[in-house]
This record gives C-alpha cells, sequence and structure tokens, in this order.
C-alpha cells in the first residue's frame, strides 16, 4: 500500500462512500417509495398513496404487503372494487395473514358483498402447493438416481448396494405419486382464474358478449368471479351464485395479474 | 309508604280527626279574625303570586277571589292550624289562591267579604298587584314560589308546570271514583263522593305542557290524594294508561306531606317526572295507580282474643285513575332540518374546550363538550367535528348529570379524543351541536369554536404488525386480534418481491422438469417392469454374462498351463471353456455338454470337435503320464477353431 501514490487512498474512501450513501439516499429506491406512500396514507392522502403504491408494484413486482397497503389506500379512497382486487391479490401472495383476510372481509361487507373467508384447508393448499412442487421434483431425482445406482450395483455384483437403491426406489414411488395428488389439488384450487368486478358500483352481465346483447343481471364491484372464456372485449365470468354470463373486459381485472 | 297503614297510621289519622274536630269547635268560642297577605306585590307576567287570607279563629269557609282582568286562578288550597297556649287552644283557617298575571300593568284585587257559618261577616281588603311584562326583572321577594319557604303558609295544590296549561284538573270523575265532582270557584276542584265528602282517594297528573313534539320530554307532576280517615294501601307506583306514552322511572319513594283540602285533611303523595311521545298525533293520556281498599273489618266475635288476630280488614283491589288530557304531539319539521341533529329537544346551551394546547405528532387532544339547559338529554350527542385529515378522531364518551327530579335539566359532559397527524400549529377541526327549540319552533346549530394546538415531534408510525409477505410464509400466530369495524394499518416493509405474479406452478421450466423427470422415472420403471415380468431372459442374460467371464477364465488357465506343460490342466480348461461356449449358445448347463449331445444337435460341429473331445478324455483319464503332446500348439486349436465354433441352433 505504501507504493501507492498519497491521492489513491482518499479516493478510495471517497468513492465507496459516494457508492454507499449514493444508494442509500436514492428518492426512488422502493423503501423511500413505500414510506412517501405511507405518509400519503397517513395524512389522507389515498389517491397519492395508490398511485405511488402501484408505480412500485409496476417497478418492482408484487408483494403480499405492497398488495395489502395498496388495498388500504383504494378503500379509504372510496374505490371499494380496486381495494378487494388488491387484498385478493394480496390473500393469494399470503393466505394465512390474518390482517389480509381482516381488511379483505371488512371491504367486502362494507361493499355490501358476502364474506369469502379461505376454509382451513384451502388456507393449507395454497401455503403447501410450492412445496410440495419442489418436493415432488426431489423426489423424482432421487428416485432417479436409485435406479441408476441399482443398474450399476447390478453390473458391479454388488448385491446389497443393489438392494438398498431397490428400496429407495419403491419407497420413493408411492411418496411421490401422493405428494404430486396433493400438488394437483393445489393447482386445482389455485389455478382458478379468478377476476373482480371493478366497474363502479356493478357490471352489467349479459347472455352473449355484444353490446346489444340481452341483459341477464348485474355483478357488484368488488364481487370475485371465475373467469371461463374470453371473446374479443367480453369475459364470460361465473359469478358466486353460480349465474353464467358476459362482461365487458375493462370491467374485471385479474386476481393473478396477466393470467387473462 | 307504610307497612301497616290499618293500625299504625289508621290510629295516627283517628287521632289527626280527634284534634281538627276539636279545631272546628274550639274557635266557636271566640270572635273570628282576618289577615291577608299577598306575595309578590310585583311580578313578571307569567309569574305564580300568592294570595292568602288568614282566619284566625275561623272555621272552614268557603269562599273564592273575585274575577280581576289580568289575573288567572291557577289553584288554591286551604289549611288548617291549631295551636295550645297555657292551656288556651287558638286556630287559624288559612286559604290560599295562586294567581298567574297575563298582563302588565297595576292590578287590584277588589274587596269582598266573607260570610262565616255562624253568620259573621269579615271583609278583606283591596291588594294591588304591580305588573311588569316577561323578561323584567321585577322586586325582589321574600316569599316563596311554590309554598316551601314559608312554613306558616300552607302549601296549596301548587301545580307548577305552566299554569296556563289547558289541564289541572280532571275533566270528569277519575276511574273508580263518585259520581260528581264539586269545582271550587278556583281551578282547584276535587272528586266528591256520594255522602258529599271530597273522594276518599284520587290522582293528578300535571303536566307541564299538552302541546309537544316528538320525543320532546314534557316535566310532569303527580299527586296522588288519599283522605286521612281513609284505610287504603299502595303497593305500585302510577303508570301511563296504553302505550302512546314513554315515561321516566319514578322513585319508589315519592314525596310526602298532609294538606287540607275542603277541610278533609289527606296525605299527598307526590312524584316529578317527564314524560315523552314517541309519534305525532293526538292522543288521550290517563294515570292509573292500583290501591287497596278496606271495604270492612272483622267484628272479632269469634276471635277468643278479642280481636286481635280477627280483626282485620278485607281489602278490596281498585285501580284509581287520574285526570284524563289529551295530548297533541307534532312532528318535527324536515324543512332546515341540520344534518347533524341527533334528536335533542329543549333549550340548551353547548360550551368546548380542548386540552392541553400543545402536544406531539400522536399525542390525543381530548376535546370537552358540554350541553346544559332543559331538555331531552338522552338524544343529546357529542358535537360531531368536521372531517379534518390532519386530525384523527376517536369515539367519545359522555356522562349525564340531571338537576331536576323530572330528568329535564342537566348538564351532559362529553370527552372526545383526537390525535394530530401532522406537525404544525394545526386549527381543531370545527364542531357543531344541533338541535331543536320548542320554544321558537325552529332548529338551532351552534357552533363551538376550538383552540389551534401546537403540535411539535415526528410523523406517527402507520403499521403496527409483522409482516408476512409471501406465499411461504407461514401463519403469523402472534397476529394482533383485528378491531372489528376499521381497516388494520398499512405495512412498513416490502416483503418478498415477485417480478411476475404467476407461481411457481405456471412457470414452464417448473412444469417441464417435473415431467421430465417423472418420465425418466416412468421410464425406468417401466424396464424394471418388463425385465420382472422375463425372469428366464434376465437369468440367461445374467448366465451369459458369467459364462463368458469363465470362458475367459479357462482361456487363462490354458495358457497358464501350456506354460507349466500340465496336459491334464490344460485339457480340463479347454474341454470346460467349450462347454461353456456351447451352452451359452444352446442355453443349457456346461455340464450337459457331452460329445454325444453334440453329435445329437450338431453332427458336422461333433466331427470337428472329436479331437479335443477324445485327446482330454485320454489324458484325463490317463492322469496325464505318457503324452508327449504339443500344448502350445493345441492353445492355438482350441482359441482359433473350436471357440469359434458357431453351432446349429435347434
Amino acid at each position: 500500500m505504501n507504493s501507492f501514490p498519497r491521492f489513491v487512498r482518499p479516493a478510495l474512501l471517497a468513492l465507496a462512500l459516494g457508492a454507499l450513501f449514493g444508494t442509500a439516499l436514492r428518492a426512488d429506491s422502493p423503501a423511500a417509495t413505500l414510506e412517501a406512500a405511507n405518509r400519503a396514507y397517513t395524512y389522507g392522502s389515498y389517491e397519492e398513496s395508490a398511485k405511488l403504491l402501484q408505480e412500485l408494484i409496476g417497478t418492482n413486482g408484487y408483494s403480499a404487503p405492497l398488495c395489502f397497503n395498496l388495498g388500504n389506500a383504494e378503500e379509504r379512497a372510496g374505490h371499494p372494487g380496486q381495494a378487494i382486487l388488491n387484498y385478493e391479490r394480496a390473500r393469494y401472495l399470503a393466505p394465512a395473514d390474518r390482517d389480509i383476510n381482516h381488511n379483505l372481509q371488512l371491504a367486502r361487507k362494507q361493499a355490501g358483498l358476502e364474506p369469502n373467508s379461505y376454509r382451513w384447508w384451502e388456507v393449507a393448499l395454497r401455503l403447501v402447493y410450492p412445496v410440495v412442487g419442489y418436493l415432488v421434483i426431489a423426489g423424482l431425482l432421487v428416485i432417479l438416481g436409485a435406479v441408476v445406482g441399482s443398474v450399476i450395483a447390478g453390473r458391479n455384483q454388488l448385491p446389497g448396494l443393489r438392494t438398498v437403491f431397490r428400496a429407495i426406489i419403491f419407497t420413493g414411488i408411492p411418496i411421490c405419486l401422493f405428494l404430486g395428488f396433493i400438488e394437483l389439488s393445489a393447482i386445482g384450487f389455485t389455478d382458478r382464474i379468478e377476476g373482480v368486478i371493478v366497474a363502479n358500483k356493478e357490471a352489467v352481465l349479459r347472455l352473449s358478449p355484444f353490446e346489444s346483447a340481452e341483459k341477464v343481471g348485474t355483478i357488484p364491484e368488488g364481487e370475485l368471479v371465475t373467469v371461463e372464456q374470453r371473446h374479443n372485449n367480453y369475459y364470460r365470468v361465473e359469478g358466486r351464485d353460480h349465474h353464467y354470463g358476459w362482461v365487458q373486459a375493462k370491467e374485471i381485472e385479474p386476481v393473478i395479474a396477466g393470467s387473462f | 309508604m307504610k307497612a301497616f297503614p290499618f293500625f299504625s297510621t289508621g290510629t295516627r289519622r283517628l287521632a289527626c280527626i280527634a284534634l281538627l274536630t276539636a279545631l272546628a269547635t274550639a274557635p266557636a268560642f271566640a270572635a273570628a279574625t282576618l289577615r291577608q297577605q299577598i306575595d309578590p306585590p310585583e311580578a313578571s307576567v307569567g309569574d305564580q303570586v300568592t294570595i292568602s287570607y288568614t282566619l284566625q279563629n275561623g272555621n272552614n269557609v268557603n269562599f273564592n277571589l273575585p274575577p280581576v282582568d289580568g289575573l288567572q286562578v291557577a289553584g288554591a288550597g286551604t289549611q288548617s292550624q291549631i295551636a295550645i297556649n297555657n292551656m288556651t287552644v287558638t286556630s287559624s283557617f288559612v286559604k290560599t289562591f295562586i294567581v298567574v298575571p297575563t298582563k302588565p300593568g297595576n292590578l287590584t284585587i277588589p274587596a269582598f267579604d266573607i260570610t262565616m257559618p255562624d253568620g259573621q261577616v269579615l271583609h278583606t281588603q283591596a291588594m294591588k298587584l304591580h305588573v311588569v311584562t316577561a323578561g323584567t326583572a321585577p322586586a325582589p321577594s321574600s316569599q316563596f314560589n311554590q309554598g316551601a319557604a314559608n312554613p306558616q303558609i300552607p302549601r296549596p295544590y301548587n301545580p307548577p308546570f305552566n299554569p296556563n296549561g289547558p289541564v289541572v284538573m280532571p275533566p270528569g270523575a277519575p276511574q273508580g271514583q263518585p259520581d260528581d265532582t264539586a269545582t271550587s270557584s278556583s281551578n282547584l276542584s276535587v272528586p266528591m263522593d256520594k255522602d258529599g265528602r271530597p273522594a276518599k282517594v284520587f290522582m293528578i297528573a300535571t303536566p307541564k305542557t299538552t302541546d309537544a313534539y316528538v320525543g320532546e320530554t314534557i316535566p310532569m307532576r303527580i299527586e296522588f290524594y288519599i283522605r286521612m280517615d281513609v284505610n287504603a294501601q299502595q303497593d305500585s307506583l302510577p303508570t301511563i294508561i296504553g302505550s302512546d306514552f314513554l315515561m321516566n322511572n319514578l322513585s319508589t319513594r315519592p314525596g310526602e306531606d298532609e294538606v287540607v283540602l275542603m277541610n278533609e285533611p289527606y296525605q299527598r303523595d307526590t312524584w316529578v317526572t317527564a314524560i315523552s311521545a314517541p309519534k305525532s298525533g293526538d292522543f288521550p293520556f290517563q294515570m292509573k295507580r292500583d290501591t287497596y281498599w278496606a271495604k270492612s273489618t272483622g267484628n272479632g266475635m269469634n276471635d277468643p282474643w278479642g280481636g286481635l288476630f280477627f280483626n282485620r280488614p278485607q281489602l278490596m283491589h281498585q285501580p284509581i285513575g287520574s285526570n284524563q288530557m289529551t295530548f297533541h304531539v307534532h312532528s318535527l319539521p324536515e324543512d332546515k332540518k341540520p344534518a347533524n341533529f341527533s334528536g335533542a329537544i329543549g333549550d340548551l346551551k353547548v360550551t368546548g374546550t380542548a386540552e392541553p394546547s400543545a402536544v406531539s405528532v400522536g399525542e390525543p387532544v381530548t376535546l370537552h363538550f358540554e350541553v346544559s339547559g332543559e331538555g331531552n338529554f338522552d338524544y343529546v350527542k357529542c358535537p360531531t367535528l368536521t372531517a379534518d385529515p390532519a386530525w384523527k378522531s376517536y369515539t367519545p364518551t359522555a356522562k349525564t348529570e340531571y338537576l331536576d327530579e323530572s330528568r329535564t335539566q342537566g348538564v351532559k359532559r362529553f370527552e372526545q379524543a383526537v390525535i394530530p397527524q401532522k406537525n404544525g400549529r394545526l386549527a381543531l377541526p370545527d364542531a357543531s351541536f344541533s338541535y331543536f327549540n320548542p320554544t321558537t319552533k325552529q332548529y338551532v346549530t351552534v357552533p363551538i369554536h376550538l383552540p389551534a394546538i401546537e403540535v411539535n415531534g415526528n410523523a406517527p408510525t402507520v403499521a403496527s404488525t409483522a409482516p408476512a409477505a409471501g406465499p411461504d410464509d407461514a401463519v403469523a400466530p402472534d397476529a394482533p386480534e383485528p378491531k372489528a369495524n376499521d381497516l388494520l394499518p398499512n405495512r412498513l416493509e416490502l416483503g418478498t418481491l415477485h417480478p411476475r405474479f404467476n407461481p411457481v406452478y405456471r412457470q414452464s421450466w417448473f412444469l417441464a422438469l417435473q415431467g421430465g423427470l417423472a418420465l425418466l422415472v416412468l421410464a425406468a420403471i417401466a424396464l424394471s417392469l418388463r425385465r420382472l415380468r422375463s425372469p428366464d431372459t434376465a437369468r440367461l442374460r445374467t448366465d451369459e454374462a458369467l459364462r463368458r467371464k469363465t470362458i475367459h477364465a479357462e482361456e487363462d488357465a490354458m495358457t497358464a498351463a501350456v506354460r507349466r506343460n500340465d496336459a491334464t490342466a490344460f485339457f480340463l480348461a479347454a474341454r470346460h471353456a467349450v462347454q461353456l461356449h456351447l451352452g451359452s449358445q444352446w442355453r443349457l448347463k456346461p455340464e450337459a455338454i457331452t460329445l454325444a449331445e453334440i453329435r445329437e444337435r450338431d453332427p458336422s460341429l461333433a466331427s470337428a470337435l472329436e479331437p479335443l473331445f477324445q485327446q482330454a478324455d485320454e489324458v484325463i483319464y490317463s492322469g496325464g503320464a505318457g503324452t508327449n503332446l504339443n500344448l502350445a500348439e493345441w492353445e492355438q486349436r482350441v482359441r482359433r477353431e473350436y471357440l469359434q465354433l458357431q453351432p446349429v441352433h435347434s
């Protein structure tokens, strides 16, 4: 170090400090934006808070806390449909979070909707499906390895090792089948393409996907529906009362963003 | 109420009657004198004025005030007093009139004569009353307003509420009362029995008004009179007949006193309460009270104890009704009804303060509101605050202190916490209170000016719970119980960000990996199953490998035997190698491969192998002795010819 010129050490130190504080003080960092959104919410600027959170999600992605906060801001701003949509997204990401469920049910109640809390097994499925998927992958790898190992042991006249591999194979196969069944069940539950009505007050349900089609009912703002198919600018949905109809695409937002 | 009025109270009442009888007879021996008084001599329009005439040594006499324009008689009462000084009995009879001036000016109660029962005539003098308009303070009075301040003056029948009210006495006989009513010259009238005496028991309800609004509380005095010589007892409270009115709870123990009406001593029970009507319209009003009468008493003829146990009265239950009246209940006007009107009706005043004057952000400021006056305090709610994002308000608490027995006058105090949400000198939210004034028949909205508060410190924390960031988060077991009707606060952390909302199972790599692995495993399993289904083939394959290995071993053994020049070992190894070779081709055990077997299956092959088998038998059976064989040449023949032969498959 003594061989460095005198100015090198201070320059390196200045560079390091600049990098450190420059990163921390960036006004557009996600943490700073979240803080600004929360401050706006606290001071009653709910529209501003919602806008900041939407920008944050658009830039950095979704998370349960961000969706939860956005739901709060939309609810306070008087947009129950958007509020319920974001609470649903937050619940999708964190199905066991009681705070999210509380605010979601409260927003639904204030919107005049029936509660739709998850049952225990629904929460369990939502919680275990990623773990089960990875477990299935791991199990298949183990079984495959055991098959290869068993062959090698056979060729090398290693009957003891071959027996161990065979035990692994015949134990792993039923376990993987069971886990795969659970995973398929979870996917069946979670992979429903659901959407939330975000139209102002209510969405018109039509018999066919045309503006001139007969009106068969309405779905209130904030209601959760299952999307069956799409035709041009209309989605065919199934309401909670199991009535089918077509609603305009602009009046519904998917819970899983981009799933429509 | 006395528990046993037929013994203790009855005896006391009989003694009182005897005393009054003596009082009635004693003055007959002395001349009566008259003394009169007006109090106060100056009053405002609507005020009560008491005019009393005291007859010393006078007997009970009935007289009335002469009519005076601008003066209305609101009530009258009598009282007899007796005093014994140095064995000298003196008595007095006091008749009191409650009058109410109805217009300003100097009024004169003219002189009139009172004719005593014995024919004596007493001359009253004219009295003057100066009446000023309402709101002008008259000269201060040293006397009472309701008959309680001066013990020398009897407490008259005194309807304290709304002397100009439409009803102060029953228009008809109360229920269960005698069928005629004697009306005195004043407004006070006492129901009469058939025997000409004042009614034994009666009840009078006196409301402040009979013209009210829905929800307005109307003060009411209820007086229950029991003649002293009547054995009657009550074990209930007065109630309203019907369901058109609501009444405050009566105190179980009424005010009790004794009065003399029409020369009859009465015990009077008094309640002061308030009623209200929940709906508009004209509704009849009457009260009743259950009363037990002593119809008769046992004569004790069959009582060996001289009537000690069987001289009990026979009771008869009889409800006593009050005077009847009709209330006119109006709906509150819808026009100009304030948005924050909570149903409060009356004449109310509102004040508001705040403390402390300086706080930090997040610390509460307590607002104190006080609503006082006369009204229906059950409907008095906390003054409303305008929405202000700079302040977060909480639910107020209330406490009511009533200042009168009817619970219509009082003070209701509210405390409400508000919390500043930012720094600076903040004006508190505007507060206001609205009520309906039945006098002016208008809604009144009172603005409440609250001071500005100095707020220091930092912004408050907006979240309070630990996060649950993503689908891989477990349930937060210690999450706080959420409030029932409020949104839970924002989270402070970003959580686990997911650039794409799609779950992992919807991503192609995840599915492809699982599918590929599953296919591999399935393939391996299928192969295993196939192998399991073909056990001979598998075994043969295993045996083939073993044979090949053994052939190589036998070839090595041949080489070693050549090197040792051991003919026996050589031919044993060579023959076994050929047996292994053919056995694997024909799927037979090596031991089964003999020259005869070979000849049977492939005669040409047998011819080719016959020299090897014969030479091998010769050497082996001879023990290898006497042989002079070129083993190296034989080894070459075995390797190149015999082990390369391909038999015919059969």
